[in-house]
This record gives C-alpha cells, structure tokens and sequence, in this order.
C-alpha cells in the first residue's frame, strides 16, 4: 500500500515541473501572452494595415491620433501604429537575441569559474575585470564602426558589453550557494564537481539570474535607444522603439505623443517580462518542488 | 585577507596594462582620425599635426611613448582640447561627475532597497504591485526622455529649477533623480526577488519555528543573506554612475568626464580616450574589489584563500 | 486746401513720432547683461591656430584684425586706416604688395598700444610647423608661407631662418607690409578673418600654452574675457580700454549647451536670451502666441547638397545625376518636412553671396517627366533598371529624416531603389575624404563671402575640397583665369561661367540653401545677424547690443 502510494506520485524533472507551476501562475501567464501577442503583431499585422511602414504622406505631418491615423504621423507622416507594430519586431530582436549571447558567454563564465575556484577563478575573473573595465559606449561604437551598421552588429555590440554583469552574478551566487547544506551533501555523496554544478548549483542560482535577463531585454531596447541618440542605432526606414523615441525626442515640443506610444509599448513589453519572469523564478525554484 | 587584496592591487596593474593595449589597437582600427574634418584639411596640415602629437611615428613606438609618460604621471594631451592636457581635463570632470554619481546612487539605494524589502515580505499585497509598478514605469522611460519631461516640468512650465549647468544643489536635482530611476528599479527587483529567495531558506524557517522575533529574524538572517546579489549590481551601478552618463550630462549641460569621453570618442581624440579609459578601468577594478569584500564581511562563510 | 494741408501735416506728425518713438524709448535699460549659446566648449581660443564654429565666436569678441566686415559681409576697416587700393598705395600696381596703415589709438586691453609689429608676429606665427595651425593653407599665398609651414623636420637655425623669410614686414610701428607670391583679389576678405589677427609676443612667450585662459587671454576686441569654466561657460566683460565706441552690454555670458531640446527650454525659462529651435519644432513655434514675436529667421551662406561620387557607376553617368536632380520635389521637403524653413537649391552657389544666380538650374525644378527623360538619356528605360543606389549619411541631427526623404523620393517618382546607408560621424567623414563613399550628404558654409571660397575649392581637379572627383579642364581653366583677374566684374563673371558649368554637369544633387530659424528675446537690442553667423546669430557685433527691460 505504502509502496502503491510512492509509486503513484508522478516523478517530474526540474523543467517539467516548473512548466507546470509557471502554467499556474496568472500573471505570468498574462505576461507570456502578452508578449506572444506583441510577436505575432508585429509579423502578422503589416498584412492587415493599409500603411506601410516607410510609406510617407508628406500632407499629414506631427498630426495627432485621428480615425486615419490612430496614432498619428511621425515627422515624414507615417502612420505611427503600422511603425509601432513593426518595430516590435527589432526591439524584441534586440532584446532577445543580446540576452542570448549575454547568457551564451556569461553564464558558462561565472559557472566554471565559481565551481573551479582557485587559479582558473583568478584567471577567468581578471578577464571578466579587462572586459568590464571598457566602458560600454567606447566598445559599442569601436565595434559599431568598425564592423558596420547592419542590426546584428547591433546585438554583437550590446550582448558583447553585457555578459560580464551576469557571469558576476552566477558567480557570486553560486560562490554562495557552494557552502550550503546540499551542496556539500551532493559532494559527500560522490558528486564530482561539473556534476553538482550542473546538476545542483546552477538551477539554483536561475532565480536572480532570470530575474535579470527579464530586466535585461528591455535593458538592451533602451541601449538600443540611446544608441540611437547619439547617432549609432538601427538603419532606417526600419522602424525599432528605441529609434522611433529618439526621433519623437527631437520633436518632443511639437509632438509628444511620438515619444509617449513607443514609451507606453516598452513599458507594457517589460511588464509582461517582469511578470513572466518572476512567475519563471518561482517556477524553477527547487525548493518548491514536490 | 591583507594578502588577498594586496594580490588583487598586482592583477590590477595587470588588467590596466591589457586594458590600455586593447583600447590603444581598437582605437587606431576604426576608421577615421582627429583629423578628418568636414572641411577637409591641407595635406601639409595633417603632416604638421601628425608631427605636432607623434602621430607620425609607428603604432607600437606611440604606445611605448604613451606608456612612458603614463610612468611619469603624464596622460597626455588632448586632441579636441588642445591646450589642455588629459590628466587636468579629467580633473575637472571628475569631482563633477562623481558627486552626480554618488547622489544618483544613494537615491536608487535609498529607494530600490526599502521598496524590494516591502513588496518581498508583503508578497502579492498592494505594495508589491505597487513597487513592481513604478520600477516598471521608471524603467520603461529612457534616460534622455524622462530628463526633458523633468525639464519641460520643472522648469519650463513651473520655473523651479534650472535647465541645466552646474555648481547649485537646485542643479543636481533632475539630472540625479533621472540617473537613479534605472538604477532603483533594477535594485528594488534584485532585492525583492533574493529577499524571497532568503525567506524560503531552511535556517529561515527554522528561526521561525524556533519562535524569534520577526524583526531579529529579518535583520540578523533575511537583510543580511538577501544583499549579497545586490551588492553584486549595485557594485557596477556605481561603477557606471561614476563614470559618468554620457546622455544626462549631455542633457543637463554638466561639464562632467562621461560627456567629454563620449565626445572624445567621436573626435577620435586618442588622449582623452585612453586617459578616460584607463581612469574607467581603474575606478571600475577598484570598486569591483570593495565589493568582493563586502562578500566576505556581508557573508562569513565566503573566505578568500 | 488748408484741410489738406493740415491732414498733410498731421500724418507727417504722426509718421515722425512713429519713427522717433521707438527710437526714443529703445535705450539702454536694466542690467546690460546678454547670455547666449555657443555649441560646446572651444577646441582651443589662439587665433592663429582656431577653426570655425564655437572658437570663432569667443575669438571675435575678445580680437579684432586689420579688416572685418559689415552687416551685408562686405569689407570695412578696424585696425587699419584705410581700404588698401591700388589708388592710394595700400596695393602695388602689379598686385603683389599689401600695404597697412594702423590706426595709433587702438590699444590691448591691458592699455598697451597695438603696433605693426603684433601683426607681423601674428602672421609669421600662423606658418609655424610646430604650431601645426588649421587654416594656415589659405594664407599660402604669402611670400615664404608655405616653405616656412612645410618645413615640418627642419632644424632649428633653419626654421628660424624660413620664419624672417615670410613676407610680412612691420615697416615701422604703424605700417604692415605683406608681399604675396601672385595678385589675389580676395586677399583683403581673407585679412578680415581671425587667423591674421594680432597676438602679443610678450604674453605668448610668458604664459605658453595657458596664455588663451584668462587674464593672460589679452585681446584688442570690445570684450575681455574674464571667466573660462571649461565645457560650462565663459563670462566676458566689457573692456574699458577699447579704442572704438565701447560695447553696450556690461557682460556676456557663452553657455555651452549641446542638446538642442535643452538648450531651447534654457531659453523658455529664461537662462538664455537667444537660442535656436529645435528642427521639426519651427511651426510649433510659429503658432505660439509668446514665441512667435520673438522669431528671427536669416538666409545663411551654406548649401546642402548630396555629393555624387562621379567616377563610381552608376553616378559616372551624367544624365542619371541629372534625371536625379529633376525627381526631387524639394519645395515638399521645405515647406512639409522642414516647416517652411530653408530655400530650394538648384545651384551651388547660395543667395546673399556674390555669384548667387536664380537663373541657373532650371532643369531640376521637380518634373517627373523631366527627370524620366534624363533617365532614358541616360540609357534607362526605366527606374527600376537603375542599379540599387547607395546613399551614406553621418548619423546626427535630422540627417536621418533626410534620407528618408530621398529614399521614398526616389521610389516613388522615379522607381529608384536606394538603400540608406547611417554611419557614425567620423568614420562617415573618413570615407568622404578619402572617397570611398557613393553618395553622400554633406553640406558648404562659407569661409569668406566670394565664389573662390565656393568653386575651386569643391570642384577643381585635386583640389582639397573636391570629394566627387569631378574634373573639367574647362572649369580649371576658367577659376585658374578668375584667381588672378583683378577687375572684379570681370572675375564674377568668370566664376558665372564656372558655376554654370558646375550645375550643368550636376556633380551633386542641390538640396536647399539653409535658413536660421532662431528666437531672440525681446529686451535684447541691436542685434545685427548675418549670413556667416553660424550657431550664434550676431556674434560678429555683439559689441552694439544692448538691453531695454
């Protein structure tokens, strides 16, 4: 009977549990559709719109929101909402595809260097040290001007200078989690070292380091933005939320609800990422397991 | 421990020599020089400059030179400033820049960490939708956006507070706050979510069952633990609010180092660059270092061997 | 009859008192302070070594030369006596020897008199190797200049050498002499520039590389500079030992604000009294009840245009540059995309200037047939046939907006495909320079009023300015002919030709002569602006500004 009991209680994995957990909380869910609707906006609505996002009207500059226009016209007179919609798709590009490399280099950087611990953490955290001390902007535009103006350049740029932050934090938190209870029971147990970092330290130190990224991707949108203000963003005439801001700024006094839309739209997007990823920390929290 | 930092200060030495390398290489790979201007120069021109400031001599010898005078307390000269040197020009940025900095970062502490606080311990209760609210808000607003509302606000519509300049404190006031929003934000979640993470731990919930008080258990057990990853950004925050806000000080007219290091890049001013750099590296290394202490003091069980 | 007399009377009365009223009550009034803004802090304030821009205007509050210009840019004396003629002397006959009479009573600000002999130290300095000065090429022309500049290695005994042998001579304490290589009619207008200005000997050699920071920063000018907080501000004061009418402002105070949104609610909170508009913003202005007064909108002598690389394909092929020209409906840029503010441009040479002729460029006045003409001249039967054009652009301002423009021009006029290229600012400049660009957007301001500052410049063969690589012996010829002629009707009329060649082998596509569009507070008077003003309007005479509050 007891054994009947055991055997009845499904065996999860880490993952698909946390799936489970994270389907269960409301407002990460609202968030993960959030953001899918946003995605599929942004590739599904040029069909719909009769705009075009370069197409100029230049009869209908800096107009306000009008039944023509919901949003109204930028400062070549195109239509605000189809720019809008279509640059979510570069600044979800942005965002994404530099959290990527930043979690690509930084995670397995932190990790190794915080379970191997001695001259191998010396060595991998004076590099992490060189690469932190550039500041940002100089490495963004000597990358940006060296390699060219294309969008990818862009995410190399930005996840490039980013990654340090978080091989910092993994290590720092496993550094931390090292001395736990667990941890050393995993090792008495005969775990060899890779084995506890993959299987014990690193899930456990993804509650700050997601919560991070979540943080991040917009992050990396308003990089992308201030690039923009200092004159090394995305080409246009493809719009990107960051661009369209720096471009409402220069006409903040004539109209600002050029910078107020793009604004709102980020804000909603990194709602949604901060929903979805507390949801996700608390998903992935092994302490919550059963 | 003496030995630890004394061992960190040689890397750091160390890690400016590779540093000042890079940049020196990268700098002279991009395309475009202090002198191409957009009404071009005499070629006799160019030569004289080159001349001037050793730019005619090969790379390595250039930076053999650099690294001499760098010896001898020397940064250099400007390209962009002419009759000023780097060391004098980053001088009087400094203190400007720094102050700006130290206010920013208090006020991101003073408000990020008693709002991550709040909305852990009272988890899904108003202040927590509240906190996750306004950091969302504020950090939904880029930098350069949120400082022109502050000024058609303030001062264009109310006349509180100048446009910009510096040397009052009715002058620190907007560029501050704009620069610490961000900062706030992030250090409001990062300590919500490790405050959270603490208050599940075993020795946590044990002192809980062992029946301490509530305020005991939150400043001997929970603030302490819950800091460490925000020591961790709070580090480079400061780091970077130090350096300088190229955006902010460009908006607010304060005649701070980010400024002149953003302009020095787009100059091509290989003075200014490698000084502000090299200044940079060191501030950030410094800082880096105080924070892995605080490691150990925040957290005993982390020792350095 | 008495009645009308009478009405005649009284409408003069009243005419009179219309003119003499505001005259009247416009006085001096308040503090006579006037803050402006200059965009950023100063490479460096050494006349001889200064560029354009921000250095230019601290220099000309604080200096004066020989020679300066009025309002309408023509030339007038300041330190010299007289005009320079062949008539009286001042030029020789054959064209090559300049002769400047001082005037006794102007003196440094310190009290000291000015004399012959701080020109000539001026001068020679300007040729210093070591001094590596940026506008010293205009002055080649001065006996010894150039060898003397050139002369980058020599030893020392060689340098100093080179230096005596530069052909400007302080005859005695009130006379300059300076002996050119060949006649040149615009050396006067060069004269009136900043580099020629005189410098104290005594104050350089003390001071050295400090002697620009005050109070070592002694000038001849109406102002002092009292006050460098770097990359902050500069105060100045009115100097009490200028020999002319003193300036009527007490103090001036240059900003340096970068960002134009900033800078135009410093204005509107009242921490600066001019200031520019944001672009995009004018019409905004405009309908301001407040701000509207307060508009000063000037022609200035600058010209942007996109620069055809003509020896790359498909820009080699003339008629596709002009077939361009002609698919531009640039009155919609002006008056749509810019708010009304700017001038068409269908010619090199801007308006206001000597050379200026509305006439030339009647083929690009935007017509879709015109231009699909060209095409099929061109040997395109139509614009989609055209090769996908590149078009580069430093990315700042509202350069962006621009190229947009182009871009969606030439899709829609001409089904053209451009793909834009943004670059950042000084790798966009490098390639311009050294050509490696297709088509890029640049624009031309004037160094002096004259065409030879406008067509030899940018469109001789080699010539320094010259980044499209366009090269006609016929044009050469003609600016080679215009840079000697001293009868200056007939000079115009040689750069006419000149310019006429220029717009017909369209090696830029003109895009439209700027207009500044700026607001002035109403206590600041006497403004005077001028098409070379630059960032600050009036900057050249502050010195009869005044405030009435």
């Amino acid at each position: 009977m007891t054994i009947a009991t055991e055997s009845a209680r499904p065996h999860h994995t880490l993952w698909g549990d946390a799936w489970i957990r994270l389907r269960r909380n409301r407002l990460a869910v609202a968030g993960a559709i959030i953001i899918l609707i946003i995605a599929l906006a942004a590739i599904i609505y040029p069909f719909f719109s009769k705009y075009d996002f370069a197409s100029q009207d230049l009869n209908a500059i800096l107009q306000g929101p009008s039944s023509a226009h919901l949003l109204g016209t930028d400062e070549l007179g195109r239509d605000v909402l189809t720019r809008l919609v279509s640059g979510a798709r570069t600044s979800l590009m942005v965002g994404v595809f530099t959290q990527i490399i930043v979690l690509g280099i930084g995670m397995p950087i932190g990790a190794i260097s915080a379970a191997a611990g001695g001259w191998v953490d010396n060595i991998m955290m004076r590099f992490v040290d060189v690469i932190y001390a550039f500041p940002d902007i100089l490495l963004i535009i000597l990358v940006r001007s060296i390699l060219g103006g294309s969008i990818y350049m862009i995410f190399l740029a930005i996840g490039l200078v980013n990654w340090v932050g978080i091989a910092r934090l993994v290590r720092g938190q496993i550094l931390s989690l090292k001395q736990r209870d667990f941890v050393t029971a995993a090792r008495v147990f005969g775990g060899s070292g890779g084995y506890t970092t993959m299987r014990h330290l690193l899930p456990n130190s993804l509650g700050p380091v997601i919560v991070s990224v979540t943080f991040n991707i917009p992050r990396a949108i308003f990089t992308e933005a201030a690039l923009s203000y200092i004159g090394i963003g995305v080409q246009p005439p493809t719009p990107s939320w960051g661009a369209m801001i720096r471009d409402g700024y220069n006409v903040i006094f004539a109209a600002p609800h050029l910078v107020l839309f793009p604004a709102i739209a980020i804000g909603l997007l990194m709602l949604s990422f901060t929903f979805l990823g507390d949801g996700l920390r608390d998903a992935l929290d092994p302490r919550l397991r059963r | 421990m003496t030995r630890y930092i004394i061992n960190r200060l040689l890397w750091l030495i160390v890690v400016l020599f590779v540093v000042s390398l890079i940049t020196f290489i990268l700098m002279h790979l991009v395309p475009g020089g202090p002198w191409d201007k957009e009404k071009t120069l005499a070629p006799q021109v160019v030569e004289a400059l080159n001349k001037k400031y050793g730019l005619d001599q090969p790379i390595i010898v250039q930076f053999g030179n650099y690294l001499g005078g760098i010896l001898h307390g020397d940064l250099g000269v400007s390209y962009s400033f002419q009759d000023r040197n780097v060391t004098d020009i980053i001088l009087q940025g400094l203190p400007k820049t720094a102050t700006l900095g130290v206010v920013a970062f208090i006020l991101a502490i003073l408000i990020g960490i008693p709002f991550g606080m709040a909305a852990a311990l009272k988890q899904n209760s108003w202040i927590d939708y509240l906190s996750v609210l306004f950091s969302t808000i504020f950090a939904s607003i880029p930098g350069f956006v949120l400082g022109i509302l502050l000024i058609i606000i303030l001062s264009v519509e109310l006349h509180w507070l100048p446009t910009g300049g510096w040397g009052s404190v009715q002058q620190i006031i907007m560029p501050a706050f704009a620069l610490a929003t961000l900062p706030a934000a992030f250090i409001a979640r990062m300590t919500r979510a490790s405050t959270l993470e603490v208050l599940r731990q075993d020795y946590v919930r044990t002192a809980q069952a062992m029946g301490l008080r509530q305020r005991v258990i939150l400043t001997r057990h929970v603030l302490r633990n819950s800091l460490i990853p925000v020591v961790t950004v709070a580090g480079p925050e400061l780091a970077a609010l130090i350096s300088g806000s190229f955006i902010i000080e460009n908006l607010f007219s304060i005649p701070g180092i980010g400024r002149m290091f953003v302009n020095g890049v787009f100059a091509r001013d290989y003075g200014l660059i490698m000084g502000s750099v090299l200044f940079y590296a060191f501030a950030v290394a410094l800082i880096n270092l105080v924070v892995d202490i605080m490691y150990a003091v925040i957290d005993p069980r982390i020792r350095f061997d | 009859m008495v009645k009308k007399i009478l009405t005649i009377f009284f409408a003069l009365v009243i005419i009179t008192s219309l003119i003499v009223m505001p005259a009247c009550s416009s006085a001096p009034s308040g503090p006579q302070n006037l803050t402006v803004n200059i965009a950023g802090e100063p490479s460096q304030i050494d006349p001889n070594r200064a560029s354009w821009s921000t250095e230019r205007t601290v220099i000309m509050q604080v200096f004066e030369g020989l020679l300066g210009f009025n309002q309408d840019l023509s030339l007038k004396t300041v330190g010299a006596t007289d005009m320079p003629t062949v008539g009286n002397g001042g030029i020789s006959a054959d064209g090559k020897t300049y002769t400047f009479k001082l005037r006794p009573e102007v003196t440094w600000s310190d009290g000291v008199k000015v004399t012959a002999h701080n020109y000539e130290y001026s001068i020679k300095r300007l040729f210093d190797p070591d001094l590596a000065a940026e506008y010293t090429s205009f002055y080649f022309n001065i006996v010894g200049g150039q060898a003397y500049y050139e002369a980058i290695s020599a030893t020392t005994a060689a340098k100093a050498q080179l230096h005596d042998a530069v052909g400007v001579k302080a005859l005695d304490d009130y006379t300059l002499e300076i002996k050119l290589i060949n006649a040149q009619p615009t050396f006067l207008q060069l004269m009136a520039l900043w580099p020629t200005y005189p410098i104290r000997e005594d104050i350089v050699t003390q001071y050295g590389a400090t002697w620009t920071e005050p109070p070592h920063y002694i000038g001849n000018g109406p102002f002092i500079m009292t006050e460098w907080v770097h990359s902050d501000h500069i105060t100045m004061i009115k100097n009490p030992n200028y020999w002319g009418d003193k300036a009527k402002l007490d103090k001036l105070v240059l900003n340096m604000t970068t960002d134009a949104n900033a800078l135009f609610a410093a204005y509107q909170n009242n921490e600066v009294d001019i200031s520019g508009v944001p672009a995009g913003t004018e019409k905004t202005v405009m309908a301001d009840t407040t701000l509207s007064p307060q508009i000063l909108r000037f022609a200035e002598l600058t010209t942007f245009a996109f620069q055809f690389n003509v020896t790359t394909a498909p820009f080699d092929n003339k008629n596709l540059r002009k077939a361009l020209n002609a698919g531009i409906d640039r009155d919609a840029f002006i008056n749509n995309v810019r708010g009304g503010v700017g001038q068409p441009a269908y010619s090199w040479i801007p308006p206001g200037m000597p050379g200026y002729d509305a006439n030339l460029g009647a083929d690009y006045h935007f017509d879709v047939t015109k231009a699909k003409a060209f095409l099929t001249a061109a040997g395109y039967s139509d614009g989609s046939k055209v090769p996908e054009l590149h078009l580069q652009y430093a990315d700042t301002g509202i350069n962006p907006t621009i190229a947009q423009f182009i871009q969606q021009q030439m899709k829609t006029n001409l089904n053209i495909s451009v793909v834009i290229e943004p670059m950042e600012r000084k790798a966009f400049t490098q390639a311009v320079n050294a050509e490696q660009y297709t088509w890029a957007w640049y624009g031309w301001g004037a160094d002096y009023p004259d065409p030879e500052d406008w067509l030899p410049q940018l469109f001789g063969t080699g010539a320094g300015n010259n980044h499209t690589n366009y090269s006609s012996a016929a044009f050469d010829s003609l600016c080679a002919q215009a840079a000697v002629e001293l009868d200056n009707a007939k000079r115009l009329d040689l750069y006419a030709q000149a310019q006429a060649m220029v717009v017909d082998d369209a090696p830029v596509l003109f895009m439209f002569y700027r207009e500044r569009f700026v607001l002035v507070k109403p206590h600041v008077q006497g403004l005077k602006h001028t098409g070379m003003d630059g960032d600050v309007p009036g900057d050249m005479f502050f010195a009869n500004v005044w405030i009435q509050n």
